[in-house]
């Protein structure tokens, strides 16, 4: 992956030279680079919604689609068209203008988490000293789109889907920053790439296995996928907060999802899993193959996770979230506190 | 343990996930049915003596019969419908029936377009049955 930055490099030289303007070669360099990073995210996205269908098939002994093309993989093309083919319906008392704006909100805030997600070394549109940070802090503007669409709806369900997206999203983003805490403590940066480099020898599921079982959690619920998809919950919202969009505005929610789930998973891959370092000195395969793989990896997971649990209660939910996973992160914290402690104490 | 639960329902899922697919590919594959499945209703024209007892055994009576008789004064049959949208399939007609002609075959795939190609010809009339007889001879 070398060469895709030496080919960065070359093309901004070249620029550079022509225009004869630095900033503005500077700009159209990262132009095209945020291009890049949106067009890799929708090619995720083809397959995500193609690997859905398929492992929930294969999780329920069904085949899943397999008529149009390689096993069913073609099935995207006649997605979009469909979604493209619905009309774009407005309900009638809606408030036009937020709900408008509400999906695309949902779109940009789960694309504006790539900005910092590197997928190999230096393959990183903006290396930020506060990466992580800013990965959740973006993570949880996501809740005000939900909240904007449920709101605007005019619809109790929609409502009811943007009040418990707002409540859960709330809630589980403490425990999520608090496991990520304990990583940024030993490697003392909360830059991504930094973290990945501190893996080398060891990663850091291995010292941080309680961290990473309560950021796995509540990242399904940051991600509003089963069995934490109260805020879509069928049986009891119909659609939750995007239930009055139909057509485009309803598959940039699903876009939304999709991203969010494997920006979500790229992090997890980072910070828990070694990021594009790779495993038992296999270094012969590049870096961000294993990256890809890392996030695919997660992402079964994920879906593995969804296709075999039911949905719990929202009261549950809420219980879970703040009477356990909380506690036990803040212990992870402390714990790895006490190690950071006795590891100085023993090496000096 | 917590938790022992959670892991227990994983592992069935990830083992359905390996394990061979239950679903069946209806075109291609056909299902095996039961030995005494009751699809749809066939006649040899040349066994049926037009008793009538088929018709008079129908509980729905969906069965018509025409016939005429010959130079020995013997039955014969011209024609034999049936109203399949009333048939329940209670396979009376093919109880009663003293030579077999009509029997029933497992051809399950009985949906048509409109209501009146439910009304099913089982004989049609003899010209078209010869005019089969000299195809199928040509072919």
């Amino acid at each position: 992956m070398d060469i895709f930055i030496v080919w960065v490099e070359i093309f901004r030289h070249w620029l550079t030279v022509a225009t004869g303007i630095p900033i503005l070669a500077e700009i159209i360099v990262k132009a095209a680079l945020t291009l890049g990073v949106i067009i890799f995210v929708l090619l995720n996205l083809i397959v995500l919604v193609w690997l859905e269908r398929k492992l929930s098939a294969f999780f329920q002994m069904r085949r899943g689609p397999n008529r149009l093309g390689p096993a069913g993989f073609f099935q995207f093309p006649v997605d979009i068209v469909k979604m493209l083919g619905k009309e774009d319906i407005v309900p009638a008392n809606a408030d036009r203008p937020v709900f408008l704006i509400a999906s695309i909100c949902a779109f940009l805030t789960a694309i504006m988490a790539w900005a910092v997600i590197p997928l190999g070394r230096g393959l990183i549109l903006e290396d930020l000293s506060i990466g992580i940070f800013y990965f959740i802090a973006i993570g949880s503007t996501g809740t005000i789109a939900f909240i904007m669409a449920g709101f605007s709806s005019n619809n109790k369900y929609a409502l009811l889907g943007g009040m418990r997206a707002a409540a859960q999203m709330i809630s589980y983003e403490i425990p999520m920053v608090f496991s990520l805490l304990g990583v940024i403590m030993i490697t003392g940066s909360l830059t991504l790439s930094k973290i990945v480099e501190g893996q080398k020898s060891i990663w850091f599921i291995i010292p941080q296995i309680l961290a990473f079982l309560c950021y796995f959690i509540s990242s399904i619920a940051e991600t509003n996928r089963g069995p934490f998809d109260m805020t879509e919950g069928e049986q009891e919202l119909v659609g939750g907060y995007f239930l009055e969009y139909s057509g485009i505005r309803y598959a940039l929610f699903m876009v939304a999802e999709y991203t969010h789930l494997v920006a979500v998973s790229a992090i997890a891959a980072l910070v828990f899993l070694g990021g594009w370092n790779a495993p038992f000195g296999l270094t012969f395969i590049p870096g961000f193959i294993w990256m890809m793989l890392k996030i695919y990896f997660m992402i079964f997971l994920f879906m593995w996770v969804r296709w075999t649990f039911p949905r719990i209660r929202i009261d549950h939910l809420m219980h879970f979230g703040w009477k356990v996973l909380i506690p036990v992160s803040l212990i992870n914290i402390v714990l790895t506190g006490i190690g950071i402690f006795v590891f100085r104490a023993i090496t000096g | 343990m917590y938790g022992s639960g959670l892991l227990k329902g994983l592992s069935i899922t990830i083992k359905h996930f390996f394990e061979k697919k239950i679903t069946q590919q209806y075109p291609e594959e056909r299902p095996a049915l039961p030995k005494r499945f009751r699809g749809s209703f066939e006649l040899i024209p040349s066994k049926c003596i037009v008793c009538s007892l088929c018709s008079n055994a129908c509980p729905n009576n969906i069965i018509s019969i025409q016939s005429k008789k010959d130079e020995n004064n013997k039955k014969k049959l011209t024609g034999y419908q049936m109203m399949m949208g009333s048939c329940l399939y209670c396979g009376f007609c093919v109880e009663v029936c003293p030579t077999g002609a009509l029997y029933i075959t497992q051809k399950y795939e009985n949906a048509v377009f409109f209501r009146q190609n439910l009304n099913v010809s089982l004989f049609k009339d003899e010209p078209e049955q010869m005019l089969q007889a000299v195809r199928s001879e040509a072919e």
